[in-house]
């Protein structure tokens, strides 16, 4: 079942080292051309500026989530009437499809849509946005809609964490004087930082990689202001067809993920601890 | 001459989880740099009470007062009450610096007077070598040392200990009891001490509390407690090996007053009037201890013949300097302590001689001593 | 005794009441804060259910309006038989498939391959953890699959699907098939599940299973009867979790599927056309697929509380 990765991740690298087009034939046969590609991708501005977009996009989006899923983790911790409805409510929007979601928020910020119509009775006229067609505030509308969407991934890890932690050092905490908001952030928080920096990892992967959203509600637009990586990867090879082009791309981004992801964890890996 | 005013204390403290009673009705005074221990079997209420005191459980009912001033609806942070965990409870992700200074930190002291109180504590425990180890990475007794210290370098007014000392094998164990003693000596600050083992809380106490099932059972000083139990309970947890009990019923006959069991019989004369009002059941308890058995032979003074009780070696348990031996005698089984040169095998048959003045009575219905 | 201060009489009992009042007001608090946040949060969701229940002439409407004037249930019948639009929608034709198929496949392929991979992932977790198995290289291997974007995949699988399976194993045919896509799904999420669970299996201290293994208990056994039960939590959230990731999958869906294994995330793109059409059935579609996740989460809800955390938390 290796099988599986390990093929394609070499085809991937045969294709990034070659020169090859569908249209050029057959794949077996295409000219190497060695590093070529990733020049070619190195030097692309567009290669540049995509990045750049999608690391806004993932800064913010993931930001937020992790701010509210914390916020809605410690609401949780305590007690009230409708727990169990205001918790279901609240992961709900993680179960949706991609594209259910991408569709929704698409509908929601239409011109005509429901969101314009508030905004016009509570601002006034002005108060309604063009919100697909200028581009900061089309990324705001695919961040807004990731973070609905996986804001629960994030409140559901950090409430288990919370929930996981031991009570005692706490207490102690308690009878030594400190104020409740002291002990959140000089206790809970620093024991709680493993479990963060994973959910951060892993939500920050996954979002890196975000494709249906933009698909769904901007398609790449206005023009190309919205494209994610993902996306322009995807318009390369199979829009345009240059699949090298795309393979090199791909490959590079392997990389400085690989490294990125690899020092985040690194604290995180095996260790004998003597104890 | 009057007698400082006690610096803690309980009125009618009841605890209750659920429905069901942890801590029943209790009252104690507690006085100003006394040793007090809790002592008593899991789940008898002893860590309970002693959570309460700190406000880490709230009383169902009842107050809690700390000198002249009323605790028991204030939170922890406010009550100057220094709580040692069972499990040390500490910062693992700190170093022992942090953790010892951060009772002052959170107060808002300034740095060069933490500075100096940290330092100063730790080197009274010998912890100044290992200042800036992680909390994780230290040894049993390190631990410890560091639980103790984050709690006493802010000065509270009393010091709430929570088995502290469970986690060491038995050789430190004692060492350490011994270091917290006097460590509670020269300082001269309440503490109140829960544990489970008998022998630590009659060693260390200057007072013990017994508790069984929530309820207080006695409170007195050690000599008391064993010499002059108030209760079955107490009389049966306090020394080892634990109290003998033999189930006896009290008749007149020929205006003479005996305790019998079976074919076991004792004559009582000076407490007939206090066991009829006491028991009024008839039915009393008759506790001695292993060590106010005698083989006959050993007894200090001529004893009549009827006074003797024949029994048979069952089982001998020697041990450094003295035996354990379980007899029957007519019937009843009896552990006695002889001493460890005594000649003995089991199923012999000797002569054992047991104190009247050195029975505990006790009242067959409520557990209750008869004096 | 005398005493130097007359201390305050103590009063009498039942002092304390059972539940001081401002915990009442503390929670009538959380509950007003919990239901502005969650109607928030419920509001696109409500929007969904709003449309679903529309009839075409009121998608686009403008203002738009919660409630739908003429409420009709044509958008989620129409899912199941679009081949005869009824009444109000019969302005809605056009070569959109029922969906059951697509459920039907979405069902097959998601439990399947979500089984599939988190057992899988659970018995590699546990090799790693214990044995050490491909030190600390493997595992993080393995999350290279989850860092690559799929689109990169996209080609190489293709070809491989289409033109290197057929060459190597002649008449097996993946492309267009449930069991390419559950192969697919189950390399491409073993790796969460791995992660996830090792955490758990991190958790659990050595010596109880070693304690087993010296009352004679074969690995197996002590892996089953007695590790498994302590990491409930862990594998049930791993399930959870792998089941919305093979349930909501779509772009592999949408490359590697054409007649015959389409799943639901694609049957809804379908319904979108060039994003636009039919927003009433899609919205529908929407609303039944997240069903199945749904009841998935409420049956292992149990198992959840303890659920997430990787076992990382030191005690």
């Amino acid at each position: 079942m290796w099988l599986i990765l390990i093929v394609p991740t070499l085809l991937v690298i045969y294709l990034s080292l070659v020169r090859w087009e569908p249209i050029l034939g057959d794949w077996t046969r295409a000219p190497f051309i060695g590093l070529a590609n990733y020049a070619h991708v190195l030097a692309d501005p567009r290669v540049w500026e995509t990045l750049g977009r999608t690391l806004i996009i993932v800064f913010f989006a993931v930001s937020l989530e992790f701010l509210l899923g914390l916020a809605l983790a410690v609401f949780s911790l305590g007690r009230f009437p409708g727990k169990r409805l205001f918790t279901s409510i609240i992961l709900y929007p993680m179960m949706l499809p991609w594209v259910v979601v991408g569709f929704t928020f698409y509908l929601l910020f239409l011109d005509k849509g429901p969101v314009n119509y508030i905004l016009i009775r509570v601002l006034g006229p002005g108060g309604a946005q063009p919100w697909f067609k200028e581009p900061a505030l089309a990324i705001g509308t695919i961040i807004l809609a990731d973070v609905w969407q996986w804001t629960p991934f994030m409140f559901l890890i950090l409430y288990s964490g919370l929930g996981a932690l031991p009570k005692e050092p706490v207490e102690a905490a308690m009878t030594l004087g400190a104020a409740r908001w002291q002990i959140f952030r000089l206790i809970t928080l620093p024991m709680l930082k493993p479990v963060i920096v994973i959910a951060l990892v892993i939500r920050a992967l996954e979002c890196f990689k975000i494709f249906d959203l933009v698909f769904i509600m901007t398609a790449g637009g206005p023009g190309t202001s919205t494209e994610s990586l993902s996306l322009f990867i995807y318009r390369t090879g199979f829009v345009y067809g240059q699949l090298s082009y795309a393979a090199a791309l791909a490959v590079l981004l392997l990389i400085a993920i690989s490294i990125v992801t690899r020092s985040a964890i690194r604290p995180l890996e095996y260790r004998e601890e003597a104890r | 001459m009057m007698d400082p005013p006690p610096i803690i204390r309980l009125r009618n403290l009841r605890k209750e989880f659920n429905g069901t009673v942890a801590v029943a009705n209790l009252d104690l005074d507690v006085a100003d740099g006394e040793f007090i221990c809790f002592l008593g079997p899991s789940g008898c209420g002893k860590t309970t009470t002693l959570r309460m005191i700190a406000g880490l459980e709230t009383p169902t009912v009842g107050e809690i007062w700390l000198r002249d001033q009323r605790i028991d609806a204030l939170p922890p942070q406010r009550r100057g009450v220094g709580f040692v965990f069972q499990n040390y409870a500490l910062f693992w992700h700190m170093s022992v610096y942090d953790n010892l200074a951060f009772g002052l930190r959170v107060r808002g002291i300034a740095p060069a007077e933490v500075d100096a109180r940290v330092r100063e504590i730790a080197e009274s425990l010998e912890l100044s070598p290992i200042l800036r180890q992680r909390a994780a990475r230290l040894d049993l007794s390190a631990m410890q040392r560091v639980a103790l210290g984050r709690t006493l370098v802010v000065r509270p007014q009393v010091l709430l200990l929570d088995e502290p000392l469970n986690n060491f094998r038995p050789g430190l164990r004692e060492m350490m009891r011994g270091e917290l003693k006097r460590m509670q000596l020269s300082l001269g600050r309440t503490m109140i001490y829960v544990t489970h083992d008998q022998e630590e809380a009659m060693t260390m106490g200057d007072r013990v509390l017994v508790m069984n099932a929530g309820r207080l059972e006695q409170v007195a000083a050690p000599r008391e407690i064993y010499r002059r139990p108030a209760t079955l309970f107490v009389a049966g947890f306090i020394g080892r090996p634990p109290m003998n009990f033999i189930e006896t019923q009290y008749h007149v006959e020929d205006g003479r007053a005996f305790l019998g069991h079976g074919r076991l019989r004792w004559e009582i004369d000076t407490r007939r009037d206090a066991i009829e009002h006491q028991a009024p059941s008839g039915r009393v308890i008759v506790g001695i201890r292993p060590e106010d058995v005698w083989p006959a032979v050993l007894a200090v003074q001529e004893r009549e013949p009827a006074e003797l009780t024949p029994a048979r070696v069952e089982l001998v348990q020697p041990l450094a300097r003295k035996k354990i031996v379980d007899v029957n005698a007519r019937g009843v089984a009896l552990k006695m302590v002889v001493p460890g040169a005594f000649p003995v095998r089991a199923g012999q048959t000797l002569d054992v001689v047991m104190d009247r003045r050195a029975f505990h009575l006790f009242d067959a219905q409520t557990g209750r001593a008869i004096d | 005794m005398t005493r130097a201060i007359a201390p305050p009489a103590p009063s009498s009992a039942a002092v304390t009441a059972r539940l001081p009042r401002r915990v009442y007001v503390a929670w009538a608090a959380r509950l007003l804060t919990a239901g502005v946040i969650g109607a928030v949060f419920f509001l696109p969701v409500l929007w969904m259910l709003s449309i679903s229940f529309k009839p075409p002439t009121e998608w686009l409407e403008y203002p738009p309006t919660l409630l739908p004037k003429e409420p009709l249930v044509g958008n989620y019948t129409f899912l199941f038989n679009p081949g005869n639009p009824e009444g109000a929608i019969a302005v809605m034709t056009g070569a959109a498939e029922p969906v059951i198929p697509a459920f039907v496949n979405s069902l097959i392929v998601a439990p399947i391959a979500t089984l599939l991979s988190v057992s899988i992932g659970f018995l590699a977790a546990y090799a790693v953890s214990r044995f050490r198995v491909g030190g600390n290289f493997m595992p993080f291997f393995t999350l290279t699959t989850r860092m690559f974007p799929p689109v990169a995949f996209a080609v190489p699988l293709l070809l491989f699907y289409s033109a290197v399976i057929p060459r190597l194993i002649p008449g097996l045919r993946l492309y267009d098939t449930r069991v390419g896509l559950i192969l697919m799904y189950v390399a491409f999420t073993v790796a969460f599940a791995l992660w996830m669970t090792k955490g758990f299996i991190d958790a659990v201290p050595r010596h109880i299973e070693e304690a087993a293994i010296l009352d004679g208990a074969s690995r197996w056994r002590v892996l089953f009867t007695v590790t498994v039960p302590l990491v409930r939590g862990g594998l049930a959230a791993t399930t959870l979790f792998v089941f919305i990731l093979t349930w909501t999958e779509f772009l592999f869906a949408l490359i590697f599927t054409q007649r015959f294994a389409i799943t639901v995330p694609v049957q809804v793109s379908h319904y979108a056309g060039a994003i636009g059409r039919f927003y009433g059935p899609q919205a529908a579609l929407g609303i039944l697929a997240s069903i199945p996740v749904v009841v998935t989460g409420y049956l292992i809800q149990r198992h959840l509380v303890t659920g997430f955390t990787f076992g990382l938390v030191r005690e």
